[in-house]
C-alpha cells in the first residue's frame, strides 16, 4: 500500500513539551507534517481512540500512563493493534529494549537522535508495513 | 559566540520548561526530607532528572547529561529501595540540583556548561557504588557557605570515611561514559529484532512478559551515555577517593548560585548584565491566546464595517441610518478594544507559584546552615501577577525570606524556653485584594522593638533626637528601610549588613507598590507588600486645576461631591467637611502640589488610601479614562506616578496620592485659608 508521507497522521507523545517540539521538528525535516501531540499515555490513548492516527511516536517515561503501558494497551485494542508504534527510550538499556520489543513496538530509538536516525528507523518500519 | 546558533528557540524552550521542572524537583526534595520513603515523590524526582537529561542530550549538553544521569541513577536506587536516604545523601543530591541549576545559568548565557565539579561527580559515583561518602557534620553545615564564612559553631569535626575494606560492588558506570558513539554501542538493533521476531504475537502480550532466560538481565547502571562528544569524566576508580569533604563538594556546587552567596546583598538598582537574556519567553494558556485571536478577529470585522461606512459617508450618505450604524460600530470597537486589552494583559499574567517554588529550598539551606529548623509555608500560589513583576519581585522576596530566617526566627534550641515549638514557621502568602496583589511574609520569631530601632537609627546618625521622639511605631519600623541601617552590631554573613532592605523598598516602589511592616516583640514580624495588578493599564479619574488636567487612580475614588466653601469648617486648625455625618479632612490639590491657588475649589473627590480617607478639593472634572501608563524613566518628580496621553493627544500627569499625602507628614490636615486664592484674600 503506497502512502503519501506528508499525509500520514502522527501522534507524538511526551510529557516534556520541548521534547515534543524537537520530535515534531525532526518529523517535519523528514517531510511528515501532519502531527498532533499528547502529554502523556492517558491523553494519547484518548486521542488514538477518537482520531484516525496512523503512526505513534511515544516517549517511555511519563506520568499518569507511561509509554510501555500505552503500547500494551494499544496492542490489546482491536481497532488499534496494528498501529505503527515507535518507542523513544532515554538510554540503550537492554531490558528496556526487550520490554519494548515484547510489548510489540514497531521500533525503538534512543535519545538524543537526529533526523537521519529517525528517518532510518521510520523507513524500516514502513518497509515492514509495505508503505514504501 | 553562542554555542547554540540555530537552536536558540529550542534552548529557550528547554530552559523555561526545565527550570520549572527543576524548581519542582527542589520543592519535592524539601518534601522528601520530611517523608523519605514516599514513592511518588521519589518517582517524580527521578522523572524530573530523567526528562532534563533527555532534553539536554538534544542540546549536546554532555556534562548536563552526565550529571543528571548520575543523579537519576541514584533516585532509581532510592525508588526501588535498594538504597535509603540519609542526610548526607540528601546534601549530595541538593548539591547535584544546584549543579544542574548552575549549568542552566551557563546555558542561559548561550554557552555549553563545563563539566560538573569533579568532587560532586565522585561523590555521586561513590554513593551509587554504595559507599556513602562521609559521616559528615550534616547538621549545621553551611550549605551556602563561601570560603570567607566563619565556621558555624555547631559543625562537628569532619572525618573522612575509611574506605571499606571489601568492595564487592561492581563498577557502577561503564568506563565508556560519554565516549560511546552510535557505532560503538552494542548491537541493540539485533537484540530488538531477535526479541521482536521471537515474540510470537505481540498483540497477545499485554502483560509485561518476564524476560526470557536466554537474555540475562543487565544491571541498569551499565549504561553508555548516548553522548556524541567525549566527556572528560574520569574512569571510575573501583574505590573512589573522596578528595573533598562533602562540605567542600556542596559549597563548591552551591556557591555558584549568586543568590546563595551569603555576601549577596540584593541586586543593584539596575538589572544584572547576565540577566539580560533571561526569560524573554512566556508560557501562555492556549485558551487565553484563543481569546486574543477571537477578539482581534472581531476587531477586524468591525474595522471592515467602519471602512465601508467611511466610503458611504465620503460619498455623501449621512442619513440617520448610516450615522446610527457608525455610532454602533464605534461603540462596538470600543468594547472590543477594551476586551482585547484585558485579554492581552491576561496573557502576561502568571501564577506567582512559579516564583514561590524556589523559596522552600533557599529557606531550608539557609536554616540548616544557621542551625535553625524552619518551615516555609506557601499560601496562594495560584494568585496571578504580571510576568515583569514576577521577575522583579524575585530578589526582594528572597531578601525578605532570608531576613526572616536569619534575623527573624530564633535558633531551635532557644525556642522551647520561649514557649514556642522548636520548628519555626515563615509564611509567604499571596492574594488578590481588589485591583491589588498583596504579598505577606511573616515569621513567628523575635519580632522587632520600635524603641530599639529608634535607638539604633539615632546612634547611627540616621535620624535626629527630635525625629526619634516624634515617631510612632509604624514610622519606627520603617527605619529599617533607611540605607545603612542594620540592627545587628556584627553583620551576619548570611543576610547581609542592612544594605538590602532599602533596595527591597526601592524595587517594590519601582513596581508602584508599597511595603509595610508590623511587628510585635517576641511574637514575630510581618512584611506586607501591596502591588498593582498590572503595570500597563490604570483606570483614572481626570480632574482639573484651572485648565490643567491631572489623573488620579480611580481605585481610590469613592465619590465626587460639590464643595460649598461656606460649609468648610476648621476643626483644630484643619479644614474639614461633614459628609453624611462623618467629618473628613479636605486637602486642596494646589496645596499638595505646592501651587498657588487661582480660584476657590468647587468640587471634592472623596478618596481612600490604605491609611487615610479625605476629600481632594479641585476645580473641575474631565471624566474617567483607562490610562496607559508611561513611566518617566530617570526623572520622577515626587508625587507623580507616571504620565499618560489623552484621546486628544494631551499629556497628563498621573498623581501618586500616597506620596503627595506623605508631604503632609502623616495627614495632619491643612488650614482653611489654603483654599482661598491670594488675590481673593487681598481683595
Amino acid at each position: 500500500m503506497p502512502v503519501d508521507h506528508a499525509k500520514i497522521k502522527f501522534l507524538v507523545v511526551d510529557d516534556f513539551s520541548t521534547m515534543r517540539r524537537i520530535v515534531r521538528n525532526l518529523l517535519k525535516e523528514l517531510g511528515f507534517t501532519n502531527v498532533e501531540e499528547a502529554e502523556d499515555g492517558a491523553i494519547a490513548l484518548q486521542k488514538l481512540q477518537a482520531g484516525n492516527f496512523e503512526f505513534v511516536v511515544s516517549d517511555w517515561n511519563m506520568p499518569n500512563m507511561d509509554g510501555l503501558t500505552l503500547l500494551q494497551t494499544v496492542r490489546a485494542d482491536e481497532r488499534l493493534k496494528t498501529l505503527p508504534f515507535l518507542m523513544i527510550t532515554a538510554e540503550a538499556k537492554k531490558e528496556n529494549i526487550i520490554a519494548a520489543a515484547q510489548a510489540g513496538a514497531s521500533g525503538y530509538i534512543v535519545k538524543p537522535f537526529t533526523a537521519a536516525t529517525l528517518g532510518e528507523k521510520m523507513t524500516k518500519i514502513f518497509e515492514k508495513l509495505g508503505w514504501t | 559566540m553562542s554555542d547554540f546558533s540555530g537552536m536558540e528557540d529550542l534552548l529557550q524552550d528547554f530552559l523555561v520548561e526545565a527550570s520549572d521542572m527543576l524548581s519542582g524537583v527542589d520543592n519535592k526534595l524539601v518534601d522528601l526530607e520530611k517523608n523519605p520513603n514516599d514513592r511518588n515523590l521519589l518517582n517524580d524526582i527521578f522523572r524530573g532528572f530523567h526528562t532534563i537529561k533527555g532534553g539536554a542530550g538534544f542540546l549536546n549538553a554532555t556534562h548536563l547529561v552526565t550529571l543528571c544521569h548520575l543523579t537519576e541513577n541514584l533516585f532509581d536506587k532510592l525508588r526501588t529501595f535498594e538504597m535509603s536516604l540519609s542526610p548526607e545523601l540528601m546534601d549530595l543530591i541538593m548539591a547535584a540540583t544546584a549543579g544542574v541549576r548552575s549549568m542552566f545559568d551557563t546555558l542561559e548565557r548561550g554557552s555549553q556548561p563545563r563539566t560538573a565539579d569533579p568532587a560532586l561527580l565522585d561523590g555521586l559515583k561513590a554513593a551509587l557504588a554504595g559507599q556513602l561518602v562521609v559521616p559528615a557534620a550534616a547538621q549545621g553545615q553551611p550549605l551556602g557557605a563561601v570560603p570567607t564564612a566563619p565556621p558555624p559553631v555547631t559543625v562537628a569535626p569532619v572525618t573522612v570515611a575509611p574506605a571499606p575494606t571489601a568492595a564487592p560492588s561492581p563498577q557502577p558506570l561503564s568506563p565508556k561514559v560519554g565516549g560511546a558513539s552510535a557505532t560503538a554501542t552494542p548491537d541493540w538493533d539485533g537484540l530488538f529484532q531477535a526479541v521482536a521476531t521471537t515474540t510470537p504475537a505481540p498483540v497477545a502480550s499485554v502483560a509485561v512478559a518476564p524476560l526470557p532466560p536466554s537474555v540475562p538481565a543487565v544491571a541498569p547502571q551499565v549504561v553508555a551515555a548516548p553522548a556524541p562528544a567525549p566527556a572528560p569524566a574520569p574512569a571510575m576508580p573501583s574505590l573512589p577517593v573522596v578528595a573533598e569533604t562533602p562540605e567542600q563538594i556542596i559549597a563548591h556546587a552551591v556557591g555558584r548560585r549568586t543568590i546563595d552567596k551569603p555576601g549577596y546583598q540584593g541586586p543593584p538598582a539596575g538589572r544584572r548584565p547576565e540577566e539580560k537574556t533571561r526569560d524573554n519567553s512566556i508560557r501562555v494558556d492556549t485558551g487565553r491566546l484563543d481569546q486574543v485571536l477571537n477578539l482581534s478577529g472581531e476587531i477586524g470585522l468591525t474595522k471592515n464595517r467602519l471602512n465601508s461606512l467611511r466610503s458611504d459617508i465620503i460619498n455623501g450618505r449621512s442619513d440617520s441610518e448610516t450615522l446610527h450604524s457608525l455610532d454602533q460600530s464605534v461603540s462596538q470597537l470600543d468594547l472590543l478594544v477594551s476586551d482585547l486589552q484585558n485579554a492581552v494583559m491576561k496573557t502576561r499574567m502568571q501564577p506567582i507559584g512559579r516564583l514561590f517554588q524556589k523559596y522552600p529550598r533557599i529557606a531550608r539551606d539557609l536554616a540548616r546552615s544557621l542551625g535553625k529548623d524552619v518551615e516555609l509555608v506557601l499560601v496562594g500560589e495560584d494568585t496571578e501577577i504580571d510576568k515583569t513583576m514576577i521577575e522583579d519581585l524575585s530578589d526582594p522576596l528572597i531578601h525578605l525570606i532570608r531576613n526572616a530566617v536569619d534575623h527573624g526566627v530564633e535558633p531551635s534550641a532557644e525556642r522551647p524556653a520561649l514557649g514556642k515549638p522548636t520548628k519555626s514557621e515563615v509564611r509567604l502568602e499571596a492574594r488578590q485584594e481588589g485591583d491589588h496583589i498583596v504579598l505577606v511574609i511573616s515569621d513567628d520569631g523575635r519580632g522587632m522593638s520600635a524603641e530599639r530601632l529608634r535607638a539604633k537609627a539615632l546612634e547611627k546618625g540616621l535620624i535626629t533626637d527630635e525625629e526619634a521622639n516624634a515617631m510612632d511605631e509604624r514610622q519606627s519600623y520603617n527605619l529599617v528601610f533607611l540605607p545603612g541601617f542594620s540592627t545587628k552590631d556584627v553583620a551576619s554573613d548570611v543576610s547581609g549588613r542592612g544594605v538590602g532592605m532599602d533596595v527591597v523598598k526601592t524595587n517594590i516602589q519601582k513596581l508602584n507598590g508599597s511595603i509595610e511592616i508590623k511587628s510585635s516583640p517576641g511574637k514575630g514580624s510581618t512584611f506586607t507588600i501591596s502591588l498593582p495588578l498590572t503595570l500597563a493599564i490604570l483606570p483614572v479619574l481626570l480632574v482639573q486645576l484651572g485648565n490643567q488636567p491631572f489623573a488620579v487612580p480611580l481605585s481610590m475614588v469613592r465619590e465626587i461631591l460639590p464643595i460649598d466653601i461656606a460649609l468648610v469648617q476648621e476643626v483644630g486648625g484643619r479644614a474639614t467637611m461633614v459628609v453624611r455625618g462623618e467629618v473628613m479632612p479636605i486637602y486642596p490639590l494646589p496645596f499638595l502640589l505646592d501651587w498657588i491657588p487661582e480660584r476657590t475649589p468647587e468640587y471634592g473627590v472623596l478618596m481612600q488610601t490604605s491609611e487615610h480617607t479625605f476629600i481632594l478639593a479641585i476645580d473641575g472634572f474631565m471624566g474617567r479614562e483607562d490610562a496607559v501608563i508611561k513611566s518617566l524613566e530617570d526623572f520622577r518628580p515626587k508625587g507623580v506616578a507616571g504620565v499618560t496621553t489623552l484621546s486628544n493627544g494631551q499629556i497628563v500627569l498621573i498623581l501618586d496620592m500616597k506620596e503627595l499625602m506623605s508631604n503632609l507628614g502623616g495627614g495632619r490636615g491643612v488650614p482653611r485659608s489654603t483654599f482661598i486664592p491670594p488675590q481673593a484674600l487681598a481683595a
